[in-house]
């Protein structure tokens, strides 16, 4: 069976190839993917869609352990489903247990990928993961809203995707950096985007539905002209030692209720 | 052994001396410590590639260059002057060139990949953190910071720069002593090309390179300032233990630069896109370190060959020829098979009867006089004053002579008669 | 349009209430406590749908044959984010994710990290995800609770294997919270002294089970990451307590503030327009109190110990 590894390679806005690499969650995705296949006694490919660029971090890949790099070759931007029907194709025929992926790419940044990928391979989904344990079974913690958590238990097939700070990718040995520099990659002829009519501009948020603003006149300019923040200002500044300051803090968390 | 040569450091002395070993047809890895060559690596601004003439003939239709350097100009300042010696050339703005401005990240990067072209193995990312030695203390090759990451060569080049850890770990140094390094601080200015054009009065790919001497408030050490497309590069070389001694900051020195009625103008509306700092070696031709060690070979900035001295920064191109001449003379030693310290010998020679030496033993005191307190803090006055009163209308007095300015000057700076003679010796010595 | 919430124990997911006002009000609720949440929105005719824990595969399955509009919106919260895709491919529909403003033709989608906006002109049947707290809604006033909903059924779950199994739901940690559902959050700014500061500040923060946030200088140091930054070019937070370390109050900082019910600001300078914001506003050099207010907390967990 195999591990696959999605990584998607990216080029800051303002620079070109040699300062890209791929996402601190991709690595991250990577790590687990590594560790999943030794885990598992199983191989572990590294799948991109990108350029000819993209190569570099499938090298860099193979040089910390996986046996195998595919790219798809595609200089276009995908949307996400087109990607994910890319890395499926990729990784067609193949008997494969867990995806990881990272949980946003840094550029689209919508973390669909991964949803449409298990859809389309009909795998189980384990998105948006803050912790991954390894054991007999692959236990996996979720972020929800709300700052809850969900636990879940995920068997193969399945894909994954991880946030950053889940794992940190190991370094690769010096052989392994060595041969990665010349190691096959295979290449596979990507899709060509098929794009809605798209205007880009520079980001402005947009306007706010807020309640108006509430009280007297003064304190109603106040609100607008503060951004839409705190409609009112009881404190006269008070001036006072630190041990009084942080009594004074606990006193005032009491009184408000949150202690 | 894994390789006939390890090369540490892909910058342009490590480029170079790979180039030479795989032109020679030796099995050579170069070992990086950035993501890519010259990721990192930071300079004024100014490189002379003449020596590339053997290694890339034509090299000016290929380097990533910003612009040719035609013009050249040296001031001298004093917190309200400053006096030019203004300098162009056109032959300077056609093949075959001499100097121009480049950014490192993608100069080194170039140089590297004429290396790689000639089949020299480059390996990034990797960080050499020590030498493997036998038991008779020969190196044979080195450590990396990477898991399993010992590599065994019959050379070792040491190419890593100001501060170079192996040579000091072979005891090619002696004592290190701060004085003789000085700190250099730049800052990168984004202007639009058409502005930079029009304020440093040039045109197309042509460019300027600016060394100014007494604008580092009584630091001993100066500035510089150089064009490149849509930057100007903007910095002051400090002498260490000065700027320790007057506790002063190079972000005070330089933003007091930028200030100078002379600069500011120059200057105005640019946008900061990057500060940096670095340390250069300017030991001068004595204090210079052993150059060969048993089957060590050290070249560019780890050899201490640089050549900073106020209105001089040179370091690219003796890194890019002692580069050369180690790589010749590691690969001769591999083919006779004697890497031993004899067999290495001949790099020495190399050294000696090239420019490499040659100028740093001409130039050898004139560090010591560019950078001492009489050329930082008195004569840039002293020569503005005469200058300014020459040029002063003083009606209805009339205009005084020559020799009573020079007198009166030289007495209001406090400079001896004699040191002003000795200095001058020096200098014209230094240059004859 | 209409809008699709997944709802937990009767919880309307973050930007679910933005997603049924840019909807005009039609909404289907499914999860748990469906019913509940739709009733919690204040819209007439809202549809719920009791469908169990969150099985983004079957849910997929089950309900597409219920959305009958073309336009269907999600907010994009983690629910929202995980079922779109999969509903989008049950019902065969382009996925336009990320979006800041979602019309029949026109969708504006925020890219590039946030720096870019693509405006996209769209035909036909889509689904969106729309980001949470870009929109803002107004409050329906309390009075008229309880609009009925409408009941639906779903077809029963469809063949396992489809999902993974949930073993178990954790209540709010503030230390892994995003910063814009934290309800109490301590912030930091550049009146405090190093990078070291910003660990006593979580440790402080822990204790007092608030989430960390910081100010633009704090982040541009590196002393903590982007996603703590509150402000106009950070997150848009919306906590009930803030209380502000070293903070100047600066425009693009507490445009990022939301309502807090409460404000107290620790600074040097009682002029700064923090200060003028606070409930309570204490003139002290916040790195000796955050030492002080750190020993305090100490103190009473020993108390409560002992
Ligand atoms: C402020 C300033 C301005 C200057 N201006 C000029 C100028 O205008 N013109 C000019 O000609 N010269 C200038 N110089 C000098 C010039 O920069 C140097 O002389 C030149 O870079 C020396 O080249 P090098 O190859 O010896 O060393 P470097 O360019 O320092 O290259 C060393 C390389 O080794 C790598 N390395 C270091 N340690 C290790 C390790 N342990 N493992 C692996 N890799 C390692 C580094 O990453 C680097 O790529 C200036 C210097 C400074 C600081
Ligand atoms: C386009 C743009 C976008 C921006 N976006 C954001 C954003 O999203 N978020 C954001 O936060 N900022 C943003 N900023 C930056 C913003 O304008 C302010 O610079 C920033 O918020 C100020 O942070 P600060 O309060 O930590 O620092 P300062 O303004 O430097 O204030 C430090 C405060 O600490 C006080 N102080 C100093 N010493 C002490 C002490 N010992 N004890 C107690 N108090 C002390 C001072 O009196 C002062 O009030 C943006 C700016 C721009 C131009
Ligand atoms: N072009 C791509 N090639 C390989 N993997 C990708 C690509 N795009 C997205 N992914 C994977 O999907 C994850 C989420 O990306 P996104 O859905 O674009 O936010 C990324 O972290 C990658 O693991």
């Amino acid at each position: 069976m195999t591990v696959v590894a999605c990584l998607k390679w990216l080029t800051p806005h303002d620079a070109d190839d040699r300062f890209g690499g791929i996402s601190p969650a991709d690595s991250s995705a990577l790590e687990w993917a590594l560790r999943l296949g030794a885990a598992r006694n199983e191989q572990v490919l590294a799948v991109a869609v990108g350029p000819a660029a993209a190569d570099t971090a499938l090298r860099d890949a193979l040089a910390c352990g996986a046996h195998r790099a595919i790219r798809v070759d595609s200089a276009d931007e995908l949307s996400s489903n087109d990607v994910a029907a890319a890395i499926a194709g990729a990784i067609d025929g193949l008997d494969v247990s867990f995806v990881c992926c990272g949980d946003y790419s840094l550029d689209r940044g919508t973390g669909s990928v991964p949803a449409f990928l298990a859809a389309q391979i009909g795998a189980r989904q384990a998105l948006g993961l803050i912790e991954i344990v390894l054991g007999n079974e692959v236990i996996a913690l979720r972020r929800l809203d709300g700052g809850r958590r969900e636990r879940l238990r995920v068997d193969a097939p399945a894909v994954l995707s991880v946030e950053g700070a889940t794992a940190t990718l190991r370094r690769a040995s010096l052989s392994g950096a060595l041969a990665a520099r010349t190691a096959p990659i295979d290449v596979l002829a990507g899709p060509v985007g098929s794009h809605l009519p798209t205007a880009r501009r520079p980001y402005r948020p947009r306007a706010r539905v807020l309640p108006p603003p509430q009280g007297e006149t003064l304190d109603r300019v106040r609100s607008l002209l503060s951004g839409g923040t705190a409609t009112k200002s009881h404190g006269v500044p008070v001036e006072l030692e630190p041990e009084e300051a942080a009594d004074r803090i606990i006193a005032a968390l009491d009184e408000w209720g949150y202690s | 052994m894994d390789f006939d040569a390890i090369v540490v450091g892909a910058g342009p002395a490590g480029s170079c001396a790979a180039l030479e070993l795989a032109r020679a047809g030796k099995s050579v890895l170069l070992i990086e410590r950035g993501p890519f060559p010259g990721s990192k690596n930071m300079y004024g601004g100014v490189v002379y590639p003449r020596i590339l003439d053997e290694l890339v003939p034509q090299w000016w239709e290929e380097a990533p260059i910003q612009r040719w350097v035609t013009r050249r100009s040296t001031m001298i300042m004093t917190p309200t002057q400053a006096l030019t010696i203004d300098f162009r050339s056109q032959n300077w703005a056609a093949p075959p060139y001499n100097g121009a401005t480049a950014y490192r990240p993608d100069f080194d990067h170039w140089l590297a990949g004429k290396a790689t072209d000639a089949g020299a193995q480059l390996l990034c990312s990797t960080v050499v953190t020590g030498v493997l030695r036998d038991a008779a203390g020969a190196v044979i090759g080195v450590r990396t910071d990477r898991p399993d990451g010992d590599l065994t060569a019959k050379v070792v080049i040491a190419c890593d720069g100001v501060n170079s850890f192996i040579a000091k770990e072979v005891g090619l140094y002696g004592k290190v002593d701060a004085a003789n390094y000085t700190l250099g601080v730049k800052e990168t200015l984004a202007l639009p090309k058409e502005v930079i054009d029009e304020r440093f009065g040039v045109r197309g790919r042509e460019g300027v390179d600016f060394e100014v001497v007494g604008c580092t408030e009584g630091v001993n050490g100066g500035g510089f300032l150089y064009t490149n497309l849509d930057t100007v590069s903007l910095g002051v070389v400090l002498k260490l233990p000065r700027l320790a001694a007057q506790k002063k900051r190079p972000e005070e020195i330089i933003a007091s630069f930028k200030k100078h009625p002379a600069i500011a103008p120059l200057i105005e509306g640019a946008d900061l896109k990057e500060y940096s700092a670095h340390v250069i070696p300017e030991a001068g031709y004595k204090m210079l370190p052993k150059l060969v060690g048993p089957g060590l070979l050290v070249a560019g900035d780890a050899a201490a060959l640089c050549l900073a001295a106020g209105i001089w920064l040179e370091g690219m191109n003796f890194a890019m020829a002692s580069g050369m001449y180690a790589g010749r003379a590691a690969a001769q030693a591999v083919t006779r098979g004697n890497t031993g310290p004899d067999g290495l010998k001949p790099y020495l020679e190399m050294l000696n009867s090239s420019f490499v030496l040659k100028d740093h033993r001409k130039l050898q005191h004139i560090p010591h006089l560019v950078l001492s307190d009489r050329v930082q803090n008195q004569y840039p006055a002293f020569v503005a004053n005469i200058v300014e009163r020459m040029f002063r209308v003083d009606n209805p007095a009339p205009k005084p002579g020559l020799r009573r300015i020079v007198r009166e000057e030289r007495k209001r700076a406090g400079i001896r008669w004699r040191d002003l003679l000795s200095d001058g010796w020096t200098g014209m010595k230094g240059f004859s | 349009m209409l809008a699709v919430l997944f709802a937990r124990d009767g919880a309307v997911p973050a930007g679910g209430d933005e997603v049924v006002a840019e909807c005009g009000g039609r909404v289907l609720v499914c999860g748990t406590g469906a019913h509940e949440a739709a009733a919690a929105l204040q819209v007439q005719g809202a549809r719920a749908v009791e469908t169990g824990q969150f099985e983004p595969g079957t849910l997929a399955q089950q309900i597409a044959p219920l959305l009958d509009d073309d336009i269907v919106v999600l907010p994009g919260s983690p629910d929202g984010r995980d079922l779109a895709p999969r509903l989008a491919h049950v019902l065969r529909r382009r996925l336009l994710a990320g979006a800041i403003r979602v019309t029949e033709h026109e969708v504006f989608l925020a890219r590039g990290g946030g720096r870019e906006i693509h405006e996209v002109t769209v035909d036909g049947p889509f689904v969106a995800t729309m980001v949470p707290g870009v929109r803002g809604t107004v409050p329906t006033p309390e009075a008229d609770h309880g609009v009925p909903s409408v009941a639906e059924k779903v077809v029963a779950g469809t063949a396992s294997g489809t999902d993974c199994a949930v073993l178990e739901v954790l209540g709010p940690d503030v230390a892994t919270m995003d910063l814009a559902e934290a309800p109490r959050i301590l912030g930091g700014g550049a009146g405090l002294d190093s990078s070291e500061r910003f660990d006593q500040l979580t440790r402080v923060a822990t204790a007092l089970g608030a989430s960390v946030g910081a100010t633009r200088v704090v982040t541009d140091r590196g002393w903590l990451p982007h996603a703590r930054q509150i402000g106009t070019t950070g997150c848009v937070i919306d906590p009930e307590l803030y209380l502000a370390f070293g903070i100047s109050g600066a425009v693009q900082h507490t445009a990022g503030l939301g309502q807090p019910q409460y404000i107290l600001s620790v600074n040097t300078d009682p002029h700064c327009p923090m200060m003028q914001l606070a409930d309570l506003a204490i003139v002290c050099d916040a790195n000796a109190a955050l030492d002080a207010l750190e020993a305090r907390m100490a103190e009473r967990m020993a108390g409560q110990r002992g």
